[in-house]
């Protein structure tokens, strides 16, 4: 039976990975295909798009055919990974992501039906149902970033492949019951709330990733570990979380939690990655509370949890595709913005440096050349690459330590405006809260 | 008061967070200033003609930046290639041809400082004057970089 919730749960979680599981690997891929920047972050929000049409038809046939969804939709996934993993060309990719998150949404939803008969209960399903999807959704980033250090972007499709074929292990002997009752209408205040705290969520989970690996040079391994603390957290407080509060009131303080964690990854004071701890245990700490307890609250009182289901993984998914498409262009814009200060502060800094001046005006072209590099491979400079081979004495690490300090907090500060931005998103979440107050209550 | 208990230690979480943030500076990045061209700048004595030549075109853009009313920092950027020149000049809404003049004769007038002070040799300066004259714009620091890295020091 363990075996079974496991790998029901673990299927949730790979799915749903896939989310944010490419964060790390958009440059690689802008590297193989000749594609604008603007269009691949499309191998980001296709999946996401489409998991959100998607989600509600594919929970309604799940209920009728829970066994039959989740063969169908763990086959269709594999396969899909197989060809992201062997794409030809972008076209091809972007297709076999949309086809990808349509065997994701088959999956995810028959898992809830299935968690739920074999758990012999409603809210134990639902809560490892939740757990495994924020869980997956929190790893994603990090385990694609490790995934594209050691063996290229391809092998994150390709190694989910043989993992998903294991998850129909999930269906020996099982025998499953179609869900016969009416499914009701949704609630629109709760799942409206999901789309907002999910468009916060996406800066937390995507953003504080891209700034660890592509702001500050941290590597995906280290950054991976580093952004498990929000998963944690979040588990943590899921698990600890006072009978005594109301769900509502739980949510509600989530928010809170959330959209501060928020304001502080913006207002980070310096460049490290143990400044982004304390504003991690706030964000995952607003996840515990949120999502779950918003998702309970979509599926209070109502009968059929997988359509309920399905609307809630929709709303949190155009909450995703949301949050993207509002922070893309506005951390794109920043980071140009603070590259062409950092370019000018730099040169300033190399002009005015104790360096030989025999050095001085072949290190600002050396630094200028990396600058126009990373800018075409679209990543952040990494100055320390420009002057690898510079010699190891005081005047050259205080240069290079001036450098780096300035562009860290130049990537810092470019950072901030998407963080605003994103906790604002969130506290959007406020204004249905209130309408689902008055239900309840 | 019981019931907004939660949501008061919420917002205090955050504030334990948020308000050592802000008091150290958190939010305010100011990049390291520019300096203003126009005003003198202290500089090292050079050791040997190498860094004499490129001591010289420091203080030549200094002088044009001074003269086309931009920051040192921009010029140097802009004499990285003829693309970033061409940007330079459309962006500040300079005329290509009197930046180019100013150029030229910024160099010409700071080797004529470096050889009146006695810091560039009689025999060397008719070089580097002509190169300071006739090499274009983008070419001018690595040409001045190359000859300094072929003299003594």
């Amino acid at each position: 039976m363990s075996l079974r919730r496991g790998l029901l749960g673990l299927g949730v979680g790979l799915a749903l990975a896939d989310s944010s599981i490419v964060t790390l690997a958009v440059p690689e891929i802008l590297g193989q295909f000749d594609v604008a920047i603007t269009s691949v972050s499309w191998v980001l929000t296709s999946f996401n798009l489409v998991l959100a049409v998607v989600a509600v038809p594919a929970a309604y046939v799940s209920r009728r055919r829970p066994r039959q969804s989740y063969g169908v939709g763990v086959v269709v996934f594999a396969c899909s990974s197989l060809v992201c993993g062997l794409a030809p060309s972008f076209e091809v990719l972007i297709g076999a992501r949309c086809v990808q998150a349509v065997g994701a949404a088959l999956l995810v939803t028959a898992a809830l039906d299935l968690l739920s008969q074999i758990e012999g209960g409603d809210e134990r399903a639902l809560r490892i149902w939740v757990t495994a999807g924020v869980v997956g959704a929190a790893l994603g980033p990090a385990a694609g970033g490790i995934l594209t250090e050691l063996l290229g972007w391809e092998s994150i499709f390709l190694a989910q492949v043989p993992v998903a074929v294991v998850l129909l292990l999930a269906l020996r002997g099982l025998e499953a019951r179609p869900v016969a009752t009416p499914a009701g209408r949704p609630s629109i205040a709760a799942n409206a709330a999901l789309l907002f705290v999910a468009g916060g969520l996406v800066a937390a989970l995507f953003l504080v990733v891209l700034l660890l690996v592509e702001g500050w040079g941290m590597s995906p391994a280290a950054a991976g570990v580093v952004v498990t603390v929000m998963p944690l957290t979040a588990i943590a407080v899921g698990r600890l979380r006072p009978r005594s509060l109301g769900e509502l009131c739980g949510v509600v303080c989530g928010v809170v939690l959330l959209a501060g964690g928020l304001g502080a990854l913006a207002l980070m004071p310096r460049a490290g990655w143990g400044w982004t701890i304390p504003p991690q245990i706030l964000v995952g700490a607003g996840l515990g509370l949120t999502v779950g307890g918003l998702t309970r609250l979509a599926l209070r009182g109502r009968p059929d949890q997988v359509v309920h289901g399905g609307w809630t993984l929709s709303a949190r998914h155009a909450g995703v595709v949301v949050g993207l498409l509002l922070l893309a262009p506005v951390l794109t814009s920043a980071l140009d913005e603070s590259r062409d200060e950092a370019i000018r502060a730099g040169a300033a800094i190399v002009l005015d440096s104790d360096i030989p001046p025999l050095d001085k005006l072949g290190v600002a072209q050396d630094v200028l050349a990396e600058v126009d590099r990373s800018s075409d491979a679209g990543e952040l400079p990494d100055v320390g690459r420009a002057l690898e081979d510079r010699p190891d004495d005081d005047e050259w690490n205080a240069l290079v330590s001036a450098l780096e300090d300035q562009l860290d907090r130049a990537v810092t500060s470019a950072f901030s405006g998407p963080f605003l931005l994103a906790a604002a998103l969130a506290l959007c979440a406020l204004v249905p809260l209130a309408f689902v107050r008055r239900r309840v209550e | 008061m019981k019931r907004l208990a939660p949501l008061l230690l919420s917002i205090a979480l955050v504030a334990v967070v948020v308000i050592p943030y802000m008091a150290l500076g958190g939010g305010t990045f100011e990049p390291t200033p520019v300096a203003d061209p126009c005003q003198p700048r202290d500089r090292a004595e050079a050791d040997g003609l190498g860094e004499t030549i490129e001591r010289i075109a420091l203080q030549a853009v200094d002088h044009v930046a001074c003269e086309l009313g931009v920051s040192r920092e921009e010029l140097v950027l802009a004499l990285r290639s003829e693309d970033a020149f061409d940007r330079f000049t459309s962006e500040n809404g300079i005329d290509r041809g009197k930046a180019e003049d100013a150029i030229h004769a910024g160099l010409v007038r700071a080797v004529d400082e470096a050889e009146d002070d006695g810091t560039l040799p009689g025999f060397i300066a008719p070089f580097v004057r002509k190169a300071a004259e006739s090499v274009p714009p983008w070419l001018i620091l690595e040409t001045l970089e190359r000859l300094g890295s072929f003299l003594p020091g």
